[in-house]
């Protein structure tokens, strides 16, 4: 089974980042009042916490859709000009530390090769 | 009746326009090199209309409730989608669509059996349908019939099933009553696994073994060979994109010339670009 066959479509996660990626409103709640989104939303204590740890695998152990798990990073930490792209990386290298690590290795060894 | 004039495949990562810097400048130069050559080789076949065949990213259908197709019939198409713009580095684009052909294949694909839902002017575009029409038809000279296919929600559909779609949809557009020359162009893939554990990978021999597929446009042998088991094992959530790419092989025969390939980690997608030579008779 892949990865992403692990969602769990009943989750009110996925629910709600429908909604809040299409309304800016709700992206701005997102940043200043994440437990009170959640509230409405109906999410569990254990989704609001690892979201709000920023966790991409207590996240998908749960069910989070895995398209989702990056857009939650995007409302953290910023979404023009891949600007996330060192935080979502710390979130990944600590969450899944031996794919991420075998992730890193294989792009320097593909751009050592390209020279 | 109207004729299918071409057919191509291309990787829409958005990190082909959002973070294009970020890869080698060998990749970048190998990106643009293919990507003008496509765009040459769409223009040279003088398509009046461009079906774009994509993927919805749970971006216009909530998780509860994903049809495996959907067309988008609206007179214009307007993209990206608020938040997306700023994530892709895109100016704001309006390309206009062609609702008679696209209101064809919705209703004719019912009556062949193959279910297809729509949408009017509230489709939303993310890199899907955008990174393309940026290379492809930045002047939006082409009309644009976008329909995305769900290969990220279970259940996921088989190749298989993506091919017989391709070959359905490929008698539709050929009985459409209008002279119209359309282009069908794929868009995704190759390996990624986006947000999953292997966010940061690309499954290099994966994307060679399956590009080498369609050079050898043994159409049997791909759909034998690159089940959806393998797809998921090269990228979960990602590399099944390639099933548009599959859709599209349905309406060609023989080689496909593959225009480049790029392990494009900085991309967050195994990158390549496709042009099949002959069309399905």
């Amino acid at each position: 089974m892949g990865n992403v066959e692990r969602c769990d479509k009943t989750l009110p996660t996925n629910a709600m980042m429908y909604q809040v990626r299409k309304d800016a409103v709700l992206r701005a709640r997102f940043q200043t009042d994440l437990e009170g989104l959640a509230r409405q939303f109906g999410l569990s204590r254990e989704e609001y916490e690892a979201i709000r740890d920023k966790d991409p695998r207590r996240m998908m152990d749960l069910g989070v859709h895995q398209y989702y798990v990056p857009q939650i990073l995007r409302l953290f930490f910023g979404n023009a000009q891949n600007s996330n792209s060192s935080e979502t990386l710390d979130c990944y290298k600590r969450a899944y530390p031996a794919e991420t690590a075998r992730a890193m290795d294989l792009q320097a060894r593909l751009e050592g090769r390209r020279g | 009746m109207a004729e299918i004039v071409a057919a191509m495949a291309m990787t829409h990562s958005p990190g082909l326009t959002g973070w294009f810097t970020r890869a080698s400048p060998d990749y970048q130069q190998q990106a643009l090199t293919a990507l003008a050559e496509m765009r040459h080789r769409l223009e040279a076949a003088r398509p009046d209309v461009v079906v774009m065949f994509s993927n919805d990213h749970l971006l216009n259908w909530p998780i509860n409730n994903v049809p495996e197709y959907t067309v988008g019939i609206a007179e214009t198409h307007d993209g990206p989608a608020e938040w997306f713009d700023e994530w892709l580095g895109m100016e704001q684009y309006r390309v206009p669509g062609h609702p008679a052909l696209a209101r064809f294949l919705v209703n004719e694909g019912g009556r062949r059996r193959l279910a297809l839902a729509w949408m009017g002017d509230e489709m939303q575009f993310d890199d899907g349908i955008s990174v393309p029409t940026h290379y492809l038809n930045p002047d939006a000279r082409f009309r644009l019939v976008p329909v995305t296919m769900n290969c990220t929600v279970p259940p996921i559909p088989e190749p298989a099933r993506a091919y017989e779609v391709g070959r359905t949809l490929r008698e539709v557009i050929r009985a459409y009553p209008g002279a119209e020359r359309v282009a069908v162009v794929a868009t995704g893939g190759l390996s990624h696994e986006p947000g999953g554990p292997r966010y940061f990978w690309v499954d290099e021999e994966f994307d060679r073994g399956f590009l080498d597929l369609l050079k050898r446009g043994d159409h049997e042998a791909l759909l034998r060979e690159c089940t959806l088991e393998r797809m998921e094992a090269a990228g979960s959530g990602g590399t099944a994109e390639l099933l548009s790419w599959v859709l599209v092989l349905a309406m060609t025969r023989g080689p496909a010339d593959v225009l480049a390939y790029m392990p494009a980690i900085a991309w967050r997608s195994g990158t390549g670009m496709v042009v099949w030579n002959d069309l399905a008779p």
